[in-house]
C-alpha cells in the first residue's frame, strides 16, 4: 500500500464545468495521464492499495469534480416527456433524502440507504460509482433498471447515451477520456407502481452486493406497460436483463411461467465464484428475487 | 497547494500536498490524534469527523477537498477539554471499551443527535452502521446514545 | 478479614470508566498516537510470498539507493528465536520458510514513501516447496512437515470405564470407550468443524523501540509486557533490567495481542538497535490480517452413548487443531480445547483425545476462549443430535444432564460449588420465550423463517492446573501522599476495563473513595509480574491479589489512625513520613484444595467455572439464505459481577465475536495465502446485524473470588454463541449444518443437498 504516495499527487480544483473540459482537453492532447475525483471513496481506496511509485515516476494529475456546480441538483425537466435530472456529483446522502426522488425514483432513494454506511453516503456519488465501473455498483443497477439516460460532456459539446449502450466491458465503457459523467436522466415512476429494490450482501451496512435485483413496473390490464430490471454482481458489466425485459412486458402476468423467467435470467446473466460468493449462490438468489418481485405483480411463479 | 478550513472552530490555514488524506493531517500537521485509523479504506468508519457537519471517512478525503470547509473530530465534540452529555454516556454506561471505535461512533451519534434530537434505537443502528465495533456487541454503544439523546434534550446542550 | 466482612460501596456498581473520560474526548494515547522520537524510522518487514520453501538467497536492487535504510537479516539476531514454549520459530527466517507472509528481512527508513520502494526492491530467491495447507492433508502426513508425522502436541483424558491402565493407554483407553459405547441404548457420532477467526481489534498491532544507557525501550499495543521483555531478553541476549517494556493505550486483544507482539518488539528493536534510531512500526490492517494469529480450525469427531431417557453416560471426543507453522501456543491452545470438551455435562464414562498438527498457514495463536470454543461448538452441535436422534427438545436434554455440585468433570473434578448453571438455563430460556416458540413450528411470514436454539457452556478461569501455582502472580498496592492507593500490576487494560474494576476492589478492601485509586502504567520497571492478560484471570486471579494487597495496606493505615487518629489521609502520610515507602506486594496463591496431575491429565483443572446458557433467535430467508440473528439472550454465572454494566459488556461483545464467527467471518485461503486481508471482505457484523441483546447475570460466587466471588467471564461468552445460532438456524429452515461457517452459501448447498431447492 503507498498511502505515502499520496503527497506526490496534485490536485487541480476546477470550479466551472466548462474549465474541467478544458482541463481535460488538454491533458488528453498532450498524453497526459489523469484520474477524476469526487467523493473520493473509490480513487483513494485505490491509490491506497496501488504498488509504490518508482522513486522518480510522476504521478497522474487528479482533477477535482466536487466543486463543479453543473453536477449537482436533483430537478425535472421535459425531455420527450417529464424526466428527473440528477446531477452526477450528489452525494447518497443527498439522493436518500430528496423529496423528488422520494416520489417519483423511490428505488433509487432506498438504494442510497443501502450504499456502504452513513460516512461513504455523505461522500459517494452515483457518477462516481457509474465511472469507477464496478459490476457490483448498486447504485448503477438502479440507474440500469430505470434505462437512465447518462448524460456527458466535453469540450465537444454534450452527449446523451443511454444506459444500455454506455457499459461495454468489464469497468470499460463509452466516455471518452476527455469527457466528464454530468448528469442523468431518469423517467419517473408512475405513482403508486411497483419497484423492488433487493440487496443481497453479506452484511446489513458496509457490504458489496452479493447479488442486488433494482425493477419498476407499471401495470396495466394484466400486464407490465413498463418493466425495467437489472442485476449488480451478475456479470462483467451491470446485468440489463433484456431477456427477462422481454418475456415479462410480452406476456400477461398471469400466464408468465415461473421456470421461463428462470432460463430468461440465467441467460441475461454470467455469475462467477469470487471472493464475496459463488456461482451457484448467485444465481440461485437472482432467480429467487426475480421471482419475488414477479409475484408482487402478479405473477404465478 | 493552499488550504484553508476550520478545523474544530479555529480557522487554520495549510499548505500541503493536496491528495494527502485529512486523516493523516489531523493527526500529523494538526495533532489530533483523536482520530483513529482502522483500515485506511472507508470500511471500519475509526476515522470519522464532520465535514461541514456530515460524517465522513477521513481516510478517504484528501485534504484538497477541504478547503473553505468546516472539519469537527473529536476533540472538538468536548466542551472545554471535558466529555460533553455524549461522552459521558459513552464513558459511564459502556459504550467505549477499548476506545478506538469511539471517536468514529461519537462523530456519527453526534451527525444523528443533531438532525434527529430523539432518534429510535432502530435509527440510531443505522447511523452507526458506518463504524465498526469489535469489543462491545453495539448494544451499551446504542444505549449511551439514546440516554446521550434524552440529556441533550433535557439539558438543552447544543453540538457544535 | 473474609471477604464478607467488607463493606461494598463500588463492587457491584456499574460505575464509569476510569479511562473514560481520555477515550471519549482523543486525549488516550495508543501507540501511533505517541509523538514522534528524535530521529525515529519506519520500519517494515520483508515477507516471504510462498507457504514453504528454502531461502537460497535475498538479494538487494543494487539500482535502489540503500544508504538512509537499515536493513536486518536473520544473521543480524542475536539469539534468532522468538521464545514462547519451543524454541521453533525464529525472528527471521533464515535458510527455509515455513509459511505465508514469515518475516525474512527487515527495513528502516525515516521517509515512509521510499520505505515502502525499500521493500519492493527486495527480492527473495525461494525454491518453493510442497506445503501442508489443511487438517486432513497434515494427518494424512504424505508431506511431513514436522516431526515424523506432523502430530505436534498430544492429550488424552480419561475417565470411568476409559480410565485404564496399560502401556498402551491411548490404544487401551480407545479400546474401553467403545466398549462402554457398545453397552449404551443409543449410540450416536457425528463430525463437527470450525475454521479461522481473525481478532479484528480494531487497533492494528504496534510497537515503538529504542535503545538508550538504560538498554532497550519498547512500548506498544500489547497485552502481556512480560512476555514481551521475556522475549526480547531471549532475542537480543539482554538481562530482565536493560529491557523496558510499556503498555500504550490498546484497542482491543482479544488475544491477538498476546504472543504475537513478541515478534513485532523483536523487530522493532533490532531496527532500533543496527540503526541507533528510534523504531516505529504500526501495521496496516492487510499486514495484520496476514502475518498475526488467528482462531485455530479444528475437526471433532464425537461418539456418545445415553440411555433412552435421555440421560447422556459415555462420552469419545477426538479434537484436531490445526496449529499452523510454528508451536507457539499451540499446546495449552489445545489443552484448554480438550479440559472444556465434555461441556457442561455429567459423563460417566469418557475418553477425549486431542491432537495439534502442523501445518504451513501462519501459526495459529490466543484468541478469546482459546480452543475452548472449537470443542463446544462440536459438543453442544452433538447433544442438539442426540436430542434429534431420541425426538427430544435440545434445550430439555441439556436441563436434563447438567452438570451439579458434586457431580466431576472429565478430569475428575468434583465440583464443589459456584455451579449457577440451572438458574442460567431457566433465566435464557424464560427470558426468550424459548419453550413456546419451539412448541409450535417455525413461524414463517412471507419468505422468511424464524427459528430459536440454545447452547449451555462454561469455561474455566485462570491457568489450567497447576499453571497458576506455577506462574505466581503478583501485584503491588502502594500507599501515596493524600491517602491515595496505586496499583501496580502487569495486568492491562486493553478495552475490558481492567483499570475500572480494579480501582472498585482497592476502594473497597481499602475502604477509599473511587478516586482516591490510581493504576501504574504497566512497565516491567515499574510493575512486577501479574502474569498475562488472558486465559480470564484477570478480575479472580489477579483481582484476589489486588483485593489482599490493598486490604494489608489499608490496615497498616487503619492501625495508625487507631493509634494516633486523624484521617486516612493523614495517617497515611505520617506512616509516609516515618518510613519513606508503604507498599504490599501480594502473591496468588490457589485454593490449597487445588489438585491437578499434569502427567495424566487429572485433577482440579480449573479452581472455578464461569457458566452460560446463550438463546438465539433467528430469522432465515428461504430464497437466500441470510441470515439475521434478531434476538439473542445470555444469561451467565459470573459468580460475581464487579462491574454490571462492564461485565454485561464483555459477555455482549464476546457473544457477537461469536455470532461472527458463525455466519460471516472467513478466511478464505489459495495456496496459504489470504485472498481476504481486508475489511471490506473478512466481514464483521455492524450495528445493523448486532441483535438486540438480553444479559443476565446470575451470582453463584466463588469463595475465591475478589469483590465477594467474582469469577473470570472474558472468554465465556465466545463459547455458546455458535451453537446456538446453528441450533436456531437448524430449527428455522430444517437445515443441520456442523461445519462453521454459517454462511448463505453453505445454506443453499445443504439445501440442494437435501433436494429442497433445485440447482
Amino acid at each position: 500500500m503507498s498511502v505515502a504516495d499520496l503527497a506526490r499527487y496534485e490536485l487541480a480544483v476546477p470550479r466551472a464545468l466548462p474549465e474541467a473540459c478544458q482541463l481535460l482537453a488538454a491533458r488528453v492532447a498532450s498524453g497526459e495521464p489523469t484520474l477524476l475525483c469526487a467523493g473520493g471513496t473509490d480513487l483513494l481506496v485505490e491509490l491506497g492499495m496501488a504498488p509504490p511509485l518508482g522513486a522518480g515516476a510522476r504521478p497522474p494529475l487528479c482533477v477535482d469534480l466536487s466543486r463543479l456546480p453543473e453536477l449537482g441538483g436533483v430537478e425535472r425537466v421535459d425531455r420527450d416527456g417529464p424526466r428527473i435530472r440528477i446531477g452526477a456529483g450528489v452525494s447518497y446522502l443527498a439522493l436518500g433524502r430528496h423529496a423528488l426522488v422520494e416520489g417519483a425514483l423511490p428505488l433509487l432513494a432506498r438504494m442510497s440507504h443501502d450504499i456502504g454506511g452513513p460516512t461513504i453516503q455523505a461522500r459517494g456519488t452515483l457518477g462516481g460509482n457509474l465511472a469507477t465501473g464496478s459490476p457490483a455498483a448498486d447504485g448503477v443497477a438502479a440507474l440500469a433498471a430505470h434505462d437512465a439516460t447518462v448524460v456527458l460532456t466535453s469540450v465537444r459539446g454534450e452527449r446523451r447515451v443511454p444506459f444500455a449502450g454506455f457499459q461495454t466491458g468489464y469497468k470499460r465503457s463509452v466516455r471518452q477520456a476527455d469527457e466528464i459523467i454530468t448528469a442523468f436522466e431518469l423517467e419517473p415512476l408512475a405513482p403508486g407502481s411497483p419497484w423492488c429494490w433487493r440487496k443481497v450482501g453479506a452484511r446489513q451496512a458496509q457490504a458489496i452486493s452479493k447479488v442486488a435485483f433494482a425493477a419498476v413496473a407499471e401495470l396495466e390490464g394484466g400486464r407490465a406497460r413498463r418493466f425495467g430490471a437489472a442485476m449488480a454482481s451478475m456479470a462483467p458489466v451491470t446485468a440489463t436483463l433484456p431477456a427477462t425485459r422481454a418475456l415479462v412486458l410480452g406476456t400477461p402476468l398471469a400466464g408468465l411461467d415461473g421456470e421461463a423467467l428462470d432460463r430468461a435470467v440465467a441467460a441475461d446473466t454470467s455469475p462467477i465464484d469470487d471472493i464475496r460468493s459463488t456461482r451457484a449462490y448467485r444465481a440461485h438468489a437472482a432467480r429467487a428475487l426475480a421471482r419475488g418481485f414477479l409475484r408482487e405483480l402478479g405473477a404465478a411463479v | 497547494m493552499k488550504i484553508e478550513l476550520t478545523v474544530n472552530g479555529v480557522a487554520r490555514t495549510l499548505e500541503l500536498p493536496p491528495l494527502l488524506r485529512l486523516l493523516d493531517v489531523l493527526r500529523g500537521p494538526l495533532g489530533l490524534t483523536g482520530t483513529k485509523e482502522g483500515c485506511g479504506e472507508g470500511e471500519c468508519g475509526t476515522c470519522a469527523v464532520l465535514l461541514d457537519g456530515e460524517p465522513v471517512n477521513a481516510c478517504l478525503v484528501p485534504i484538497g477537498q477541504c478547503d473553505g470547509r468546516a472539519v469537527v473530530t473529536v476533540e472538538g465534540l468536548a466542551v472545554d477539554g471535558a466529555p460533553g452529555a455524549l461522552g459521558r454516556a459513552m464513558a459511564e454506561h459502556g459504550g467505549a471499551q477499548c476506545g478506538i471505535c469511539t471517536p468514529g461512533m461519537m462523530i456519527s451519534a453526534e451527525a444523528l443527535l443533531v438532525a434527529r434530537p430523539a432518534p429510535s434505537a432502530g435509527e440510531v443502528r443505522h447511523a452507526l452502521g458506518g463504524t465498526l465495533c469489535r469489543c462491545t456487541g453495539y448494544e451499551r454503544i446504542v444505549d449511551s446514545v439514546l440516554r446521550a439523546a434524552a440529556e441533550r434534550r433535557g439539558a438543552g446542550e447544543v453540538g457544535p | 478479614m473474609s471477604s464478607s466482612e467488607v463493606r461494598r460501596e463500588h463492587v457491584g456498581r456499574s460505575v464509569g470508566r476510569v479511562d473514560g473520560a481520555a477515550k471519549v474526548t482523543g486525549r488516550a494515547l495508543y501507540v501511533d498516537d505517541l509523538p514522534a522520537r528524535p530521529g525515529e524510522l519506519h520500519g517494515a518487514a520483508v515477507r516471504s510470498p510462498v507457504a514453504r520453501g528454502l531461502l537460497r538467497s535475498i538479494e538487494l536492487d543494487p539500482a535502489f539507493d540503500w544508504s538512509d535504510v537499515t536493513v536486518v537479516r536473520a544473521e543480524d539476531v542475536p539469539d534468532n528465536v522468538v521464545a514462547l514454549l519451543v524454541d521453533d520459530q525464529p525472528v527471521l527466517a533464515r535458510t527455509r520458510v515455513n509459511h505465508a507472509y514469515e518475516p525474512v528481512v527487515l527495513l528502516a527508513c525515516a521517509d515512509r514513501g521510499k520505505l515502502e520502494r525499500a521493500v519492493a526492491a527486495v527480492r527473495l530467491e525461494l525454491e518453493p516447496e510442497p506445503a501442508v495447507l489443511e487438517l486432513e492433508a497434515a494427518l494424512a502426513a504424505e508431506t511431513v512437515i514436522s516431526g515424523p508425522d506432523n502430530v505436534q502436541s498430544r492429550y488424552l483424558i480419561t475417565k470411568g470405564a476409559a480410565d485404564v491402565e496399560a502401556e498402551d493407554r491411548v490404544a487401551a483407553s480407545r479400546a474401553a470407550i467403545e466398549r462402554a459405547l457398545a453397552g449404551c441404548e443409543v449410540v450416536v457420532s457425528g463430525r463437527y468443524s470450525c475454521h479461522h477467526q481473525e481478532h479484528l481489534y480494531l487497533e492494528p498491532n504496534g510497537m515503538v523501540a529504542w535503545w538508550d544507557a538504560d538498554g532497550l525501550h519498547a512500548t506498544g499495543s500489547i497485552q502481556c509486557p512480560y512476555y514481551v521483555q521475556k522475549g526480547l531478553c531471549r532475542g537480543l541476549r539482554l538481562p530482565a533490567e536493560r529491557v523496558h517494556v510499556t503498555q500504550a493505550v490498546t484497542g482491543g486483544g482479544f488475544g491477538g495481542k498476546e504472543e504475537y507482539p513478541t515478534m513485532l518488539a523483536l523487530h522493532a528493536a533490532l531496527l532500533a538497535q543496527k540503526s541507533g534510531r528510534p523504531v516505529r512500526m504500526v501495521y496496516g490492517r492487510r499486514e495484520d490480517i496476514e502475518a498475526t494469529t488467528k482462531r485455530h480450525p479444528a475437526v471433532c469427531e464425537v461418539t456418545t452413548g445415553c440411555d433412552r431417557d435421555g440421560t447422556l453416560r459415555v462420552l469419545s471426543l477426538r479434537a484436531l487443531y490445526d496449529a499452523g507453522a510454528y508451536v507457539t501456543l499451540t499446546p495449552v491452545v489445545l489443552s484448554r480445547g480438550v479440559l472444556h470438551a465434555g461441556g457442561v455435562y455429567a459423563w460417566r464414562d469418557a475418553r477425549i483425545e486431542g491432537l495439534s498438527l502442523a501445518t504451513n498457514t501462519p501459526p495459529s495463536g490466543a484468541f478469546r476462549g482459546f480452543g475452548a470454543p472449537q470443542t463446544l461448538w462440536a459438543i453442544e452441535r452433538h447433544v442438539d443430535r442426540v436430542a434429534r436422534e431420541l425426538g427430544r427438545d435440545p434445550a430439555e436434554l441439556k436441563r436434563q444432564n447438567l452438570l451439579r455440585v458434586g457431580d466431576s468433570t472429565p478430569t475428575g473434578q468434583v465440583l464443589r460449588g459456584s455451579v449457577g448453571l440451572a438458574e442460567c438455563v431457566t433465566a435464557a430460556l424464560e427470558a426468550s420465550g424459548y419453550r413456546d416458540k419451539r412448541a409450535a413450528p417455525p413461524r414463517v411470514v412471507g419468505r422468511k423463517a424464524r427459528g430459536i436454539g440454545c447452547s449451555v457452556v462454561l469455561h474455566g478461569a485462570g491457568f489450567t492446573g497447576s499453571g497458576e501455582r506455577r506462574l505466581q502472580g503478583k501485584v503491588a498496592v502502594d500507599l501515596r501522599p493524600g491517602g491515595r492507593l496505586c496499583i501496580r500490576t502487569a495486568s492491562t487494560d486493553i478495552g475490558q476495563g481492567t483499570e475500572t474494576v480494579f480501582a472498585q476492589i482497592v476502594a473497597d478492601a481499602a475502604g477509599v473513595g473511587l478516586a482516591d485509586v490510581d493504576f501504574a502504567t504497566p512497565c516491567t520497571t515499574h510493575v512486577p509480574d501479574s502474569g498475562p492478560t488472558v486465559a480470564s484471570r484477570t478480575v479472580m486471579v489477579v483481582g484476589s491479589i489486588v483485593e489482599r494487597a490493598a486490604q494489608k495496606v489499608a490496615a497498616r493505615v487503619r492501625a495508625e489512625q487507631a493509634a494516633a487518629g486523624g484521617s486516612f489521609a493523614a495517617a497515611g502520610d505520617r506512616l509516609l513520613a516515618r518510613e519513606g515507602a508503604v507498599s504490599a506486594l501480594e502473591q496468588y496463591e490457589p485454593p490449597g484444595w487445588v489438585a491437578w496431575d499434569d502427567a495424566r491429565y487429572k485433577g482440579d483443572a480449573y479452581p472455578a467455572f464461569a457458566f452460560a446458557c446463550d438463546v438465539a433467535e433467528v430469522e432465515v430467508d428461504l430464497d437466500t439464505f441470510e441470515v439475521r440473528v434478531v434476538g439473542f439472550w445470555c444469561a451467565a454465572d459470573v459468580g460475581r459481577a464487579v462491574n454490571p454494566v462492564m461485565c454485561k459488556g464483555q459477555l455482549e461483545g464476546g457473544a457477537l465475536q461469536a455470532i461472527g464467527w458463525a455466519l460471516t467471518e472467513e478466511v478464505v485461503w489459495r495456496d496459504g495465502r489470504i485472498l481476504n486481508p481486508r475489511l471490506t471482505n473478512y466481514i464483521v457484523p455492524t450495528a445493523l446485524d448486532a441483535p438486540p441483546f438480553e444479559t443476565f447475570l446470575v451470582e453463584a460466587p466463588f469463595e475465591h473470588g475478589p469483590g465477594g466471588g467474582a469469577k473470570g467471564i472474558g472468554e465465556l461468552p465466545m463459547d455458546g454463541g455458535a451453537p446456538a445460532v446453528a441450533a436456531a438456524i437448524e430449527h428455522a429452515t430444517g437445515l443441520v449444518l456442523d461445519g462453521l461457517p454459517l454462511t448463505p452459501e453453505r445454506l443453499l448447498a445443504a439445501s440442494l443437498a437435501r433436494g429442497e431447492v433445485k440447482p
